[in-house]
């Protein structure tokens, strides 16, 4: 991961030639100042409600109870972080479950994705049209719950394993699809094809030529998967009954699905419900989860964007 | 080497002092109780042999192998369930050679991983049911459940005997049991719920308070006089208080309905819930509800002087807790008891069960055994509780009636976080241990509730829904349109119920009531 | 004979050319036919009345087949129309939002100057993605709620009339669309930045000497570069057309009823039918339609496309 944030010095000289270059094709300052003044404005009503999730979990549970949200509040209190990290649920078990997931579902799932949509983009695959309805029809048709269940713990016994929380997420047809185009629009076939013609194998062409030259859309669909592997919980609710296993994200899911099950039940379950829902986690609690849930994948996301926003430089690695 | 070699000398001294120790403390007591469990503890440890021996000794039967039950139960996962287990299994296994393990599966999630468990037939044992959660009445048309009647007279009686028969016809379905009862509360009573502050200072004869009507002079004073209370609060999961058996709500039986002659209402079309929801709205029009009603979920941050809840005996002090100040409460109806009701907890034998006369067993012990079902509830004491005794006075006080220990427990409040468990999706509650503020005849104050409590005309009554499921399927979408806006006033009940009928009109509401009217025709005579 | 043998040896020498591309695919493929295939068998349970036997296979087998009974929930109701309606346009609305306005921000990001604030603005607008619709729904209650909300305080002390934000229907498709949005731009930014990010520098530097505007650079460039990610996004996004993100339409609006004509989409209208009782031949009814129309859809689309550009088409 520090990977991301190092720069190599030919990346810095790459980046001064650039700008030296770019000079000549700027945008006006007053058209600078116009598109500025609108992304900060997006920026800002996207990172205040976030801040204020960060606020509240350190505001104190009774100033909340008694004033409500409040930007700056008029008590604050570690009380809902000491909460979670000394109650039953254990923080840091989930925090290495959810990391190795994500990590490894990651890589897994880059793989598998890129050498199959690499091989859809090979306009001289013969094979090219089945292996894209193969993937085309499970995009719309599935077994559903039951029978992805079945399957899953009976055929394929992954009940309770990491992998049943890696495997089932590591591919899918909109990944691939996207990435195919990706490959189709940002690598001539030109290059390929020269490549080719100097003996290259295929296996070699993808990791050697291809992987480089598409590093903004392997980059794309790597953020992708790392985004559906930590926030997955629907696989950890259906597989796994380990509770040393489960990811932070369901933790924050189940609280939520607690408190809605509360209220919609509350005339049936009368008495015991309010009883139960005593032992739900405060609002502030609640909030410090969502802190706890999202701040690591938050700080992963630079690595990712280094290769969206900067932009790649073709001209350095083509011919 | 070396380091293996001194394990292995230890591995073995130890089980030749586990071994000494076990045969001394099998001729200490046979039976096992509270005191000397810690002992238990330690010889149970051992390898199978011992345990082998152990059970061989106890019981000349031939169910000489342990067998492990899995039990799904609906509740928050505990971070101490696995060192309780621990303690229930040394004692179940001694007792009827039997292991547990309990997942506990989040309340949010329950029915969706109950269904997907069962439909998969996933090997399981015993499984949590009710009237609103993993649905009992469902399951036990499809075929989730085994029919218990014959295993319970082997291996349950004790608990069959015990437990008040109102719950064995309840679980019955089409005359067969498909699950054991866990007993508590027969009926539900709902309630209405006063801040104390207000019934001191305006000295309001609460008690008096039945209908909705009945509050008005009082929602006057409060509104005349305390600016920042809100006089009546509602939420948006409030239901008017109804007079009806919502046996497919909004369908169902009126309380009074003529026993010999049931007929099939649609609440909404009853005088009583029209008139009360009037009521309801000439309130919220003078300003006595709060305007969010309709959509607020509790903020206790507001101040109220009523509210309405669902109650049970006791169940102020709950609500106090809730809240944070003293509540007091009176019931707006009579207790009646619903199958809804009485099946507000219940332990089903999975299908799939490879050991159902085991897990019968299992049911019947801990709805017996005094340790055992406390072990469960409360935790391991010492730990998670301790006993503290009653006073001479209380037990003095309650003699002579039933479900009574003469010591309380205080629960340890730092190491209670570590489990805080549902008790009652375990089991009944009645033989289980009182806490330090309650009264030492709480359960006995329970099994009176539940014989003062009548039974409903259709109590018993178990609706088919096959036959109309597409038309059901309708109904609560048109429910949460209309439901939470006229229960709270916040709409006007004569222009909104008409367009809600016509509603259910539209997806075959009709039907409904025809289908469960033959149903209950054939039901009531063959009864 | 002889043709049949040639025939075949072609074949064999086909499958031999594309020898490492096949090994490439495979592994894929292989994911495929057990994640996705295998499990497929399950759509019968929407043909049928499940009642339990045995296993799920042997259930299966001898539960009786109901023909299209368990789809009738779907369109039994009064509400149909509007549940369509609801589910159709606010997908239209938002494959066009979600195409128009990421590729607007995308551009912007690309043409500042300041890359670093560029990095800035982008990982800030990421941060809604990762709070789910319930904590999205708290904060817009604290807004919108008609007796403490922020909205109504200012509007009294404007001294102007306070609305009942929950109940007032006329509102709630710009909430809606708008609290879509505003979760979903960062994420879907990625992929129109990541295709701009990939054109070849050259061309631009090519038409600066031309004399081309920045206007005429993005229209003539920059567009049509990125074309080929527009158009693959926007068929994969009309297939699903008929299904709608559930937390959008339940949690933000808080279930209230009275906003059920601009609120009630497919997904919600199918929870309320089916959590009293979660029949599964019901619920999987319902998803194989979802994915029935979506999958016309996208062929329909798919054709449209390859009539007018071959080389965009999904296949």
């Amino acid at each position: 991961m520090l990977l991301g944030f190092k720069r190599t010095k030919q990346e810095k000289h790459i980046e001064k030639i650039e700008e030296a270059q770019c000079k000549y094709n700027q945008i006006k300052p007053a058209t600078n100042t116009i598109f500025n003044i609108i992304l900060a404005f997006l920026a800002l009503i996207c990172i205040i409600p976030y801040l204020f999730v960060i606020i509240i979990s350190f505001t104190d549970e009774k100033a909340l109870t008694l004033y409500g949200y409040q930007f700056i509040p008029k008590k604050l209190s570690l009380e809902a972080y000491r909460y979670i990290f000394d109650s039953g649920t254990n923080i840091l078990k989930s925090y290495g479950s959810t990391i190795t997931v994500t990590v490894l579902g990651t890589i897994i799932g880059l793989l598998l994705t890129g050498t199959y949509a690499y091989a859809l983009s090979r306009k001289t695959f013969a094979y090219r049209k089945f292996f894209t309805k193969l993937i085309a029809i499970p995009m719309l048709f599935n077994g559903g719950l039951v029978a992805n269940y079945f399957v899953i713990s009976k055929v394929l016994m992954l009940k309770n394993t990491i992998w049943v929380l890696i495997l089932p997420l590591a591919l899918n047809s909109f990944n691939i699809i996207v990435l195919r185009t990706f490959f189709n629009t940002s690598i001539p076939e030109s290059v390929v094809e020269s490549a080719k013609i100097d003996g290259a194998s295929e296996l070699r062409l993808f990791f050697q030529i291809v992987i480089p030259m598409a590093l903004p859309g392997l980059a794309t669909i790597g953020l992708f998967l790392t985004l559906a592997y930590w926030n997955d919980w629907f696989n950890a609710m259906l597989y796994i009954d380990d509770n040393s296993i489960i990811p932070l994200q369901y933790l924050l899911i189940k609280i939520e699905s607690n408190m809605e099950f509360f209220i919609n039940n509350a005339t049936v379950m009368g008495i015991d419900g309010v009883e139960m829902a005593l032992n739900l986690p405060k609002e502030s609690t609640k909030m410090a989860i969502v802190v706890i849930a999202t701040l690591p994948i938050i700080f992963a996301y630079p690595f990712f964007q280094r290769y969206f926003v900067k932009g790649l430089t073709i001209g350095a690695v083509k011919e | 080497m070396k380091v293996r070699r001194s394990k292995q000398v230890f591995a073995l001294i130890l089980s030749f002092v586990l071994v000494l120790s076990l045969m001394t403390g099998c001729q200490k007591s046979p039976k096992v109780n509270e005191k000397d469990t810690t002992e238990a503890t330690k010889q149970t440890d051992m390898n199978k042999e011992n345990d082998k021996k152990d059970d061989s000794a106890k019981k000349d039967s031939g169910k000489d192998e342990v067998v492990e039950l899995i039990w799904y139960q609906i509740g928050d996962p505990q971070k101490d369930m696995d060192t309780v287990l621990e303690k229930v299994n040394e004692y179940t296994k001694e007792k009827i050679g039997v292991t547990l393990k309990i997942n506990q599966i989040g309340w949010g999630d329950y029915n969706k991983k109950m269904q997907v468990l069962i439909n998969t037939g996933d090997e399981f044992d015993l499984m949590f049911t009710c009237s609103w959660a993993n649905d009992y009445v469902q399951n036990a048309q499809k075929g989730a459940f085994l029919a218990l009647d014959d295993l319970l007279k082997e291996y349950g009686k004790e608990m069959y005997d015990n437990i008040d028969p109102k719950f064995w016809e309840a679980a019955k379905i089409g005359g067969i049991t498909y699950a054991v009862p866990n007993e508590k509360e027969i009926g539900s009573m709902p309630m209405w719920v006063f801040t104390k502050e207000y019934v001191d200072k305006y000295d309001i004869p609460y008690q008096e308070i039945k209908t909705v009507e009945d509050l008005e002079p009082w929602l006057k004073v409060i509104k005349e006089n305390e600016p920042e209370v809100v006089p009546m609060y509602l939420t948006r999961d409030f239901t008017a208080p109804t007079y009806m058996d919502k046996i497919q709500d909004p369908i169902g039986i009126e309380y009074d309905c003529d026993p010999n002659h049931l007929v099939v209402k649609n609440v909404f079309e009853t005088e009583k819930m029209q008139s009360t929801l009037r009521t309801i709205r000439e309130y919220f029009l003078a300003g006595y509800i709060n305007k969010d009603a309709a959509t607020a979920s509790d903020d206790k941050s507001v101040k109220r002087f009523v509210t309405k809840g669902d109650g049970q005996p006791y169940a102020e002090l709950i609500w106090g807790k809730d809240l944070g100040y003293e509540v007091v409460a009176t019931p707006i109806m009579d207790t009646v008891v619903t199958n809804a009701s009485a099946r507000g907890a219940m332990t089903g034998v999975s299908r799939t069960s490879k050991h159902p006369e085991k897990a019968v067993e299992l049911l019947n012990l801990i709805n017996t055994d005094e340790y055992l079902r406390n072990l469960l509830n409360y935790g391991i004491e010492g730990v998670h509780y301790d006993k503290v005794d009653a006073t001479q006075e209380e037990i003095e006080q309650t003699e002579g009636r039933p479900f009574v220990y003469n010591c309380k427990i205080q629960i340890n409040e730092e190491n209670r976080k570590n489990y805080s468990v549902p008790y009652w999706v375990q089991g009944g509650l009645f033989n289980t241990y009182v806490q330090e503020k309650e009264p030492l005849d709480k359960w006995a104050e329970f099994r009176d509730f539940n014989n003062k409590s009548i039974s409903t005309p259709s109590f018993g009554f178990d609706f088919d829904t096959d036959p109309v499921s597409t038309q059901i399927a309708g109904f609560r979408g048109i429910l949460d349109e209309f439901g939470a806006a006229l229960y709270t006033g916040s709409v006007d009940p004569d222009d909104v119920i008409p367009k809600l009928i016509k509603k259910l009109e539209a997806t075959g509401v009709q039907d409904v009531i025809d289908e469960m009217q033959s149903q209950i025709d054939e039901w009531q005579s063959s009864k | 004979m002889q043709g049949q043998k040639s025939r075949k040896s072609s074949f064999m020498s086909r499958l031999k050319r594309n020898r490492q591309l096949i090994m490439l695919s495979l592994p894929g493929a292989i994911w495929f036919l057990i994640f996705a295939y295998l499990p497929m068998f399950g759509v019968i349970v929407a043909f049928k009345k499940l009642k339990l036997t045995g296993g799920f296979i042997k259930s299966l087998i001898d539960s009786e087949w109901c023909g299209f009974d368990n789809f009738r929930f779907l369109f039994y109701s009064g509400d149909m129309w509007i549940v369509f309606r609801n589910t159709v346009c606010y997908n239209i609305v938002f494959i066009v939002l979600g195409i128009v306005l990421p590729i607007l921000v995308a551009l912007m990001l690309n043409e500042i100057r300041k890359k670093t604030l560029a990095k800035i603005y982008q990982s800030s607008m990421f941060l809604p993605y990762f709070l789910s619709w319930v904590v999205v729904s708290y904060f817009l209650y604290a807004f919108l709620n008609p007796d403490k909300g922020f909205i109504n305080n200012l509007l009294q002390s404007m001294g102007k009339t306070e609305i009942a934000w929950y109940s007032e229907k006329k509102f709630w498709p710009f909430i809606i669309i708008l609290v879509s949005q505003w979760k979903g731009i960062g994420y879907n930014t990625v992929v129109y930045l990541a295709s701009i990010c990939g054109i070849d520098k050259t061309y631009y530097e090519a038409a600066v000497i031309d004399g081309a505007t920045k206007f005429q650079q993005i229209k003539y460039i920059t567009i049509p570069l990125i074309k080929p990610v527009i158009t693959i996004l926007f068929i994969l996004s009309v297939g699903r057309i008929f299904s709608a993100d559930f937390g959008l339409f339940y949690q933000i609006p808080r279930n209230s009823g009275a906003l059920f004509d601009y609120t009630n989409v497919l997904d919600t209208y199918v929870y309320r039918a089916l959590t009293a009782s979660g029949e599964i031949g019901m619920s999987s009814a319902a998803a194989l339609f979802q994915s029935t129309v979506g999958f016309i859809l996208i062929l329909t689309a798919n054709k449209i496309v390859s009539k007018i550009d071959s080389d965009n088409a999904l296949f």
